[in-house]
């Protein structure tokens, strides 16, 4: 294993961040600042208490979790995007890495920048009475395993991209419509029950909830339905995209 | 006989677009030993650049194989890039990376622990006269220490061979007879330099063994002193073998 070659790309990714840290660091914290004071001082004191916890509390685990999807796909896609433009993957490719190595590399990058803005964000929360962690391993399992997932997504599409257009289409047309559809700010109590029952289909729910979970103990899915959504999407990901850097689609001649 | 350094058996490389099939490289074979200094010749287009790529790992072959120090650069690609420097034809890097921080990366992606890495850095930024430039980013370079910066990047894992595609494109007189000083010190300690160059008195300088690559075949191998029977330099020998290799292809 080239764990110093694995340690070089989280290293230079995270300098990457902090080069442009009002865009990657400075914005999604205000975004989430912004989410909290609009749902904790303005909307959330007019709202009882839910599941024990005050509604900031509810909703920070899914802004949180947003914010994690949203820095975890960018860090990934334009990383690795900006390397095929640039041609600086061909510093990954003639260096001695495997194929996994390669995975764990741009994953590993992609999931320092989203641990970086959750911290940020958890200050936030702190600043509103927002955090609580009951369970701060299952916390840390499930941020970095939905970090990982969307780093992967954020691989595929910086791969398939011909443009920096392209790059934004998932995350236009699929990550933000589920992302706001699976239940982040609202609980599927509040929902219809045709309505609850399809978003238990959308795996966006089961992310939410898992961090939710860790967070203030409250859960609205099964749990094990959850674990396995996450664990079957990270390995079919994984394999996914292992046999795109074997295979050398786009990046390889 | 001591194994070659590089070894190239029936390689062919085919682009596939999808629309059309383009052989870039076309059953070439090719044996580089260990300590020359190895001239590769050839127009624009004729494959000079893939055959390095199919070295390197930038591109994959279609079929044949490619041997460094005898290892298979497909079947165990990660022991044979250690091996393999390269300094490329196009910049290919992060332009708003610095310099310095270009070799630590490099370096690191190669293994190398952080105090070597360090003692390396600084004595490549050294050698190649980029002290006071190591602290800017690279896009802020001129076209010269461009090209310095990455023959320093290539060099920062102390490979066996160093494979430079074009290293003197766009550096002035003086810095590419520096240059040469450097590449044939390296050469006298025993590396192992393939070197692709439009500057054919470059190649006459520096190169003990030359091929010429037309078309994606090797249309001539041979040393130095055979190029330059007659009395005839690189240059016009190159010139009459691609001429005729033109033609025959025409017809």
């Amino acid at each position: 294993m080239n764990v110093i070659g694995l340690f070089t790309m989280f290293r230079r990714e995270a300098k990457r961040t902090l080069r442009v840290v009002v865009q990657t660091l400075v914005a999604p914290t205000i975004s989430a600042a912004l989410y909290l004071f609009i749902f904790g001082t303005v909307i959330g004191t007019k709202i009882d208490d839910f599941a024990g916890v005050p509604y900031v509390s509810f909703v920070f685990p899914g802004v949180l979790m947003l914010s994690i999807i949203n820095a975890s796909f960018a860090s990934a896609s334009s990383s690795l995007y900006f390397m095929r433009f640039t041609r600086g993957i061909e510093e990954i490719l003639i260096a001695p890495f495997s194929y996994l190595e390669m995975l764990v590399g741009f994953v590993g990058s992609a999931v320092v920048r989203a641990l970086m803005v959750s911290v940020l964000i958890l200050l936030a929360g702190l600043l509103f009475g927002a955090v609580s962690l009951v369970n701060p391993i299952g916390f840390f399992l499930y941020v970095a395993a939905i970090a990982a997932i969307f780093a992967m997504l954020g691989i595929i599409v910086a791969l398939w991209a011909e443009s920096f257009e392209q790059l934004q289409v998932l995350n236009t047309f699929v990550i933000t419509p589920l992302t706001y559809l699976g239940g982040i700010f609202y609980s599927i109590t509040f929902l219809p029950e045709l309505a609850a029952q399809i978003t238990r289909l959308n795996p966006f729910f089961y992310f939410a909830d898992g961090i939710r979970t860790s967070m203030i103990g409250y859960s609205e899915a099964n749990t094990t339905i959850g674990i396995l959504v996450i664990a079957g999407l990270l390995l079919i990901l994984g394999t996914l995209v292992t046999t795109l850097f074997k295979r050398g689609w786009k990046i390889r001649a | 006989m001591s194994q070659p350094m590089l070894e190239i058996k029936n390689l062919r490389k085919i682009y596939d677009s999808g629309k059309e099939e383009k052989v870039a490289v076309d059953n070439v074979s090719l044996t580089v030993e260990k300590g020359a200094f190895f001239g590769l010749l050839g127009p624009n287009g004729a494959g000079k650049s893939t055959t390095i790529h199919c070295i390197t790992g930038i591109a994959q072959p279609t079929s044949g194989e490619v041997l460094i120090d005898g290892v298979d650069v497909v079947k165990d690609y990660k022991t044979a890039r250690r091996m393999v420097g390269l300094s490329p034809q196009e910049f290919n890097v992060d332009f708003f990376a610095k310099v310095e921080d270009l070799l630590d990366y490099m370096g690191g992606y190669y293994g190398i622990p952080k105090a070597a890495r360090q003692a390396r850095i600084d004595e490549l930024i050294k050698r190649f006269d980029l002290e006071e430039h190591r602290k800017k980013k690279f896009q802020k370079l001129s076209g010269g220490l461009k090209r310095r910066a990455i023959l320093a990047r290539a060099l920062v894992h102390t490979p066996d061979l160093l494979i430079l595609d074009e290293p003197t494109a766009g550096v002035d007189v003086e810095q590419r007879h520096e240059l040469w000083d450097y590449l044939r010190e390296l050469n006298q300690k025993g590396k192992t330099i393939i070197l692709t160059s439009h500057y054919l008195e470059e190649i006459q300088e520096l190169c003990n063994e030359i091929a010429i690559i037309n078309h994606g075949k090797i249309i001539k191998e041979g040393t130095k002193a055979e190029y330059m029977k007659g009395g005839k330099s690189v240059e016009q020998t190159y010139l009459e073998i691609t001429r005729a290799d033109d033609k025959k292809e025409t017809v």
